[in-house]
């Protein structure tokens, strides 16, 4: 039956849940270009995409690590510390290498730099190691294995911080600045972090979709217990795939590390974990695990970057302020979209019972309040009797549908 | 009212603590229970009887709420009554003993007895002392030594199990589902377990009894009846009866009609078993297998016979090398010793496993029908280091067509196709793999009767091509059509090997019942 099979092809390129995707961004950035009073996106064309493009580089690199773990059917807390790991170890190997250089602010030299960067990455595999470790061997659930190094690594890159200034140089610091020439270009130019991105992305589609690893990837998400009977060495495909979440996160790490110009184990990539994990479900993962793709998972970046950008464009003062709130509305947004045909098929009601009586004031007060903020008390107080209003009427058409 | 005052008043109300008439329950691919109509009567013990999968235990979890019948009535104590869930079958007074028990672990006995109906005090808190004063006096009664406070999940299965019946009791339920209550305990809680159910039939309370043990049976029931395929065999009294007609009753089936297995040529010797015995640790019985020694050659089906829990399933994951536990004895191919630590070593010494629950051990819903079947031979489907779908398609075309799956493409979705279909991309999953040994456990699980024709023929005809095969089924009718040798295991021993001239149902039955 030629005619059904083709119906069961994967759609042209991307998948419906993307198109709706890239449709959302192209939205979000017209919206921008409209309702931006400077009108930046006119004037100033280059510089927003220069800003938008370093941004969902640096989230998209490790965004592409967590996906490989969540469609494994784990999951990688820990991304935001090994960021600072990452930072940390290539500033302290510099610093070893050549201190008088780093302390009076001249370049280090291409083998301090490369043995530098070459330490981070392996720093990234031995922490993959011990995630798969942790997991496979010591069983504990993947949630509190990368939850222990989410708040071990970032001191631990501390400690090696402060010890190392201490012994390195005249005076212990928390902080090591970074002047060498290399890291300055690779900060003044965007399109180094987006060509990385740009291959890894390619090199991580073609490894999920076009490989045995990859398919044994989809395969342990998807059911572990089949897949060790299946004869799948399960151990060694999640040994892989946290050391590939553990290893983009430490080449992001660098990037941060060069945009910085400086190795901050304190701040560096603090929550930047989470921002990954919710590009990936945004791009379509499901941490059930099996479900993911890489297109799903750029999309999904860019999306969140943009969207980012135009709160950051509309409103003026303090923007990085919401960026936390921007994410989560979009995560809880970008999946119940995704189940509005169950929701409808189903008869599951969004707002059930007492439970959905109460979540009505709530979700009203919490819309008046975020208006209030950025737009003022009055529409403030307006946007939140609107929300109301309108979801005390879907409860009503709900309860109406069901009885 | 009284109380079994009346024994031959068939039908009349007041007698009967619970009528099921005309149930009928589908699942997908299956009809779990066809027009069954039981009468239990106020205060007797009825056992029902049946083999596996007869449904036995879908027509308790309907009287208890658990599932709704698809059709039919329900009525307890003369009322029609519509459970909608276990909460409002609890109220009528029904409460059930599952087979696997439904307790939380990490709560204490007190709290597990009173869950979700914890008694408070005047201030709305929780009244522990009240519930673990209670729980205590139940505890008591049913002559089971421990403390109300302990950690449930610190208790023996024998244990647990009373905690189960007190919570019944603590309802008060008159009518009480028991569904294989001792096939986890050891012989004095086992007989604990028979005083107690003889102080609950004194006291009035009626009991619905499951089990597979016929001594058990002929000693504590009244009635029995006797469910087959999903349909009421017969109701009869104790008394008119014997252990050999009601295993008679549970298979008298009539056998598939042709006999696949003629003129089929038995190979050389391909597997060697001696002496396996599996550890079964924290469990009364110690073991999973015991002692269990056969031998497997080309071109022959054994079967495996077993009631639930025998180790048919430990059985084959052993050989295959998905056990955690470490066992002892010998397992030898092509006459030298192995010892698969991982399924993967299993599979490289081309021995192909199709595991029993299809969809929690074999799917991979998120994998369409070509990935379901290429998956343990992607090296096959390789261009350049890189998998090529073309390829892949190529590679699954020929397996797809020889076990008859019906689907509309290689792209469709696994999940959409029926069990029989999902079953035969299976084996055609590990066919790809060309072993030389094939573990087929319980195949035929949830699969209807014409896929299971078509199964039965496929798997004679790998055989003809040369392959072993071990076949273990809950189905006696499909091992006696199937296999040239049967092997039967009760609690984890062998406990009779059978060729094909000499097995019958009934032998098997005795001896996977009496081991």
């Amino acid at each position: 039956m030629p005619q059904s099979d083709a119906s069961h092809r994967p759609s042209f390129l991307l998948r419906p849940g993307e198109w709706a995707l890239v449709l959302a961004i192209a939205l979000a950035i017209g919206l921008t270009a409209l309702a931006d009073a400077n009108h930046s996106y006119w004037f100033r064309p280059l510089e927003s995409v220069r800003d938008i493009a370093r941004n969902t580089a640096l989230l998209g690199i490790f965004a592409l690590g967590a996906t490989v773990v969540i469609i494994a059917g784990g999951i990688d807390l820990s991304a935001g510390s090994m960021i600072a790991l990452s930072s940390t170890v290539c500033a302290t190997t510099m610093l070893a290498l050549a201190p008088a250089q780093m302390m009076g602010f001249k370049p280090v030299g291409a083998i301090a730099v490369i043995v530098g960067c070459a330490a981070s990455l392996l720093v990234g595999f031995l922490v993959g190691t011990l995630h798969a470790w942790l997991i496979t061997s010591v069983r504990l659930p993947p949630f509190i294995a990368t939850l222990a190094t989410l708040v071990g690594l970032r001191s631990f890159a501390r400690a090696l911080c402060e010890s190392s200034t201490a012994a390195l140089t005249p005076t212990k610091s928390a902080l090591i600045n970074i002047s060498d020439p290399f890291f300055k270009t690779v900060r003044d130019n965007v399109w180094i972090p987006v060509a990385v991105f740009g291959l890894l992305a390619i090199v991580t589609w073609l490894l999920l979709t076009r490989t045995v690893l990859g398919r044994h990837l989809h395969a342990l998400g998807g059911n572990e217990q089949a897949a060790r009977l299946a004869g799948i060495r399960t151990d060694n495909v999640k040994w892989f795939a946290y050391c590939f979440g553990a290893m983009t996160a430490a080449l992001a790490g660098l990037f941060y590390m060069a945009n910085e110009s400086v190795a901050a184990p304190v701040n560096q990539g603090r929550g930047h974990e989470l921002n990954a994990i919710a590009a990936a479900v945004v791009g379509g993962c499901s941490l059930a695990g099996g479900v993911g793709t890489v297109p799903g998972t750029v999309l999904g970046t860019i999306f969140l970057r943009v969207v980012i950008d135009a709160v950051s464009k509309i409103i003026k003062t303090g923007a990085d302020v919401y960026e936390g709130l921007i994410v989560g509305i979009v995560v809880v947004i970008a999946v119940t979209l995704a189940q509005v045909g169950q929701l409808a098929k189903g008869g599951r009601q969004l707002l059930p019972g007492a439970l959905g009586l109460c979540a009505i004031p709530t979700l009203a007060v919490l819309c008046g309040a975020i208006v209030s903020m950025t737009a003022g008390g009055r529409t403030g107080i307006a946007a939140g009797i609107g929300a109301a209003v309108f979801l005390g009427l879907l409860r009503l058409w709900e309860s109406r549908r069901t009885a | 009212m009284t109380a079994a005052a009346d024994t031959t008043g068939m039908g009349d109300a007041a007698t009967q603590a619970v009528v099921m008439r005309g149930i009928t329950k589908r699942f997908p691919g299956v009809v779990a229970l066809a027009d069954v109509t039981l009468e239990v009567r106020r205060g007797e013990l009825h056992a029902i009887c049946g083999e596996n999968g007869a449904g036995k235990s879908t027509l308790m979890k309907i009287l208890s709420g658990v599932y709704q019948p698809d059709e039919g009535d329900l009525e307890i104590g003369g009322r029609p009554v519509q459970f909608t869930g276990t909460r409002d079958a609890e109220q009528a007074g029904v409460a059930i003993i599952h087979q696997e028990l439904a307790l939380v672990e990490d709560l204490s006995v007190a709290a597990n007895v009173f869950l979700g109906r914890e008694k408070r005090t005047t201030l709305g808190l929780l009244d522990d002392r009240g519930m673990h004063d209670e729980c205590g006096r139940l505890l008591e009664s049913l002559e089971c030594p421990v403390s109300p406070a302990t950690r449930t999940g610190s208790l023996r299965v024998g244990d647990q199990q009373l905690v189960e019946i007190a919570k019944a009791l603590s309802l008060e339920a008159s009518i009480v589902v028991m569904d294989e209550p001792t096939s986890a305990l050891t012989e004095s809680e086992s007989a604990r377990l028979e005083r107690t159910i003889k102080r609950l039939l004194a006291a009035g309370t009626t009991i619905l009894y499951i089990s597979h043990k016929m001594d058990e049976v002929f000693r504590l029931a009244d009635r029995i009846t006797v469910l087959r395929d999903g349909r009421h065999v017969r109701t009869v009294d104790r008394a008119d009866t014997n252990p050999r007609q009601i295993t008679g009753w549970m298979v008298g089936r009539d056998l598939a009609d042709h006999d696949v297995r003629q003129d089929r040529t038995r190979g050389p010797t391909l597997l060697e078993v001696r002496g396996l015995t599996l550890p079964w640790p924290d469990h009364p019985r110690g073991y999973r297998l015991s002692d269990v020694s056969f031998d497997l050659h080309a071109g022959e089906i054994l079967g495996v016979a077993g009631l639930m829990g025998a180790g048919r399933t430990e059985l084959l994951e052993t050989i295959f090398g998905a056990g955690e536990l470490i066992w002892s004895g010998e397992i030898r191919l092509d006459g030298k010793p192995v010892r698969f630590r991982h399924p993967r070593e299993a599979c490289d010494a081309r021995i192909a496993m199709v595991t029993e629950d299809r969809k929690r051990l074999g799917l991979f819903p998120d994998l369409d029908v070509a990935g379901n079947v290429s998956l343990c031979s992607l090296s096959e489907a390789l261009r350049g280091g890189l998998l090529s779908r073309r390829r892949e398609e190529g590679l699954v075309t020929g397996p797809i067509r020889d076990t008859g799956v019906k689907t509309p493409g290689p792209h469709a979705a696994i999940t959409g196709l029926s069990g029989g279909n999902q079953q035969k991309c299976i084996i055609s999953r590990w066919l790809l793999t060309k072993p030389a040994i094939l573990l087929l456990d319980d195949p035929t699980r949830g699969i209807d009767v014409g896929a299971k024709a078509e199964l039965y023929a496929l798997i004679d005809r790998l055989c003809r091509d040369g392959l072993g095969v071990i076949l273990t089924s809950s189905e006696l009718p499909e091992l006696l059509t199937l296999a040239d040798r049967i092997i039967v295991l009760a609690e984890g021993r062998l406990t009779a090997e059978l060729s094909r001239a000499e097995a019958t149902e009934q032998k098997i039955m005795e001896a996977a019942t009496g081991g």
